[in-house]
């Protein structure tokens, strides 16, 4: 590749990496209900880590039948230059004892002693939680976001990268609940304008497609 | 050229904020196509409020310190965005968070009411209203307005019908004042009082070595 490309992908591919502490920064000093530590920021800025959490997905597509915009979504987390995951280690087993009802249990020793949903492929998040407690997630998330935003950063959330992060022990440990959060430094935003069946259509099976398979066995017969 | 008060100035700038807050929070970042319900309130429905956190006061010492906060805000013009939403999941993503396997599970699973919340809840229809009064906060933080997010706000105004249609809601407190009343209220009590509830919340933090006799 020509020099001055180069370095340009270079320092692109570090002015997100950059971007990502200063995200995880706004994502931290958000506002938490009650002011107790329970959410952490991890961020996989690694080509190989982003690929391994988007083969997780795709393979989870099939867990459930509702979950086939996982495929989509496994495709947008490939074309990400960060994925931050936010990770709640309170919401499983430590309620905020407010009795605030928005579990759907009046008491939150009810909660306690809820019966979780079993440990099953086709269960993301082994419910439930203490919703006063992860709502902080959305806070924590929205702190990515609203810096997102004002820096220029092209940004996505994703329930799908919390439930692998979870599979894959990304999270620190007694985390039941996570979220992701997608950030990309590139000229076309990766997570808009995508058409209907993006898993099938998209930059790399298009490459792989009419590039590598097709245009070889064209150059063959016609020259 | 005319000239136009500073009270003026202020009153219409925190009108317009508030809209522009409502605006925010309507464009926020979401997970799905969730129906956001924003409703301003002012002064008069603080004071409202206030006498609805007052009757909760005994039973929940949140309630108690807003309540009191409550009567001051609505001597002083303050605002606050409210933002509700159904409890029911639109998004299908059955994720088992609620503790329902299916979104349809959750969605028919029988209502629990109280008095400010009725539950059980989506997860992600959560996420979206706070995430939108998340963002409502940061255009007022940008703009210069003190702000704070309330639960309290949110339980009130369900609890005084402010907001309709909602099982859920929550309070974006905004005040244009010259210094912060949303945080380091401590007015609201006496130094007395802060040592008599520590000593009974925290006892062993001036209790000798453990264990040991006088």
């Amino acid at each position: 590749m020509e020099r001055k490309l180069r370095e340009y992908e270079e320092r692109r591919a570090e002015s997100v990496k950059l971007a990502s502490k200063l995200l995880l920064a706004s994502a931290t000093t958000t506002p938490r209900v009650g002011g107790v530590d329970e959410i952490s920021i991890h961020v996989l800025d690694d080509k190989d880590d982003i690929e391994d959490l988007a083969i997780n997905i795709d393979k989870m597509a099939s867990d459930n039948p509702r979950w086939d915009f996982f495929h989509s979504d496994a495709v947008q987390v490939r074309d990400s230059d960060v994925v931050m995951i936010m990770a709640d280690r309170r919401s499983g087993h430590d309620p905020m004892d407010s009795n605030c009802n928005l579990c759907g249990y009046m008491l939150c020793d009810q909660l306690r002693e809820a019966q979780k949903l079993p440990d099953e492929h086709s269960v993301a998040f082994r419910g439930p939680f203490c919703l006063l407690r992860s709502l902080n997630l959305a806070y924590a998330i929205n702190g990515a976001v609203n810096l997102a935003r004002q820096l220029g950063i092209d940004h996505t959330v994703k329930m799908s990268v919390g439930a692998a992060a979870l599979r894959m022990d990304l999270v620190p440990y007694k985390c039941d609940i996570a979220l992701g959060f997608l950030a990309s430094v590139t000229e076309k935003n990766p997570f808009k304008d995508l058409p209907r069946r993006w898993a099938e259509y998209n930059d790399e099976t298009l490459q792989n497609r009419l590039i590598h398979r097709l245009f070889p066995v064209f150059r063959s017969i016609y020259s | 050229m005319s000239i136009i008060s500073g009270e003026e100035l202020l009153k219409g700038g925190l009108d317009g904020a508030v809209k522009l807050m409502a605006v925010a929070a309507n464009t926020a970042l979401k997970f799905g196509n969730s129906k956001l319900k924003i409703v301003a309130i002012g002064p008069e429905e603080f004071q409202e409020m206030a006498d609805f956190c007052e009757g909760l006061a005994d039973v929940s010492p949140l309630f108690n310190r807003d309540g009191r906060s409550f009567v001051d805000l609505a001597k002083k013009d303050t605002r606050a965005l409210l933002i509700g939403a159904k409890r029911k999941s639109v998004y299908n993503f059955d994720c088992g968070a609620c503790g329902f396997r299916t979104c349809e599970e959750l969605n028919k699973a029988e209502v629990v009411e109280s008095v400010v919340i009725n539950g059980p809840c989506c997860h992600f229809v959560v996420y979206d209203v706070h995430m939108a009064a998340n963002a409502a906060a940061s255009v007022a933080w940008y703009m210069g307005l003190h702000c704070r997010v309330f639960q309290t706000i949110g339980g009130a105004a369900s609890g005084c019908d402010l907001i309709e249609d909602c099982d859920f809601s929550i309070g974006v407190g905004v005040s244009y004042q010259a210094l912060d009343p949303f945080f380091d209220r401590h007015k609201y009590w006496t130094e007395e009082e802060w040592d008599e509830h520590f000593a009974r919340e925290f006892p062993s933090f001036t209790r000798r070595f453990m264990g040991a006799v006088e």
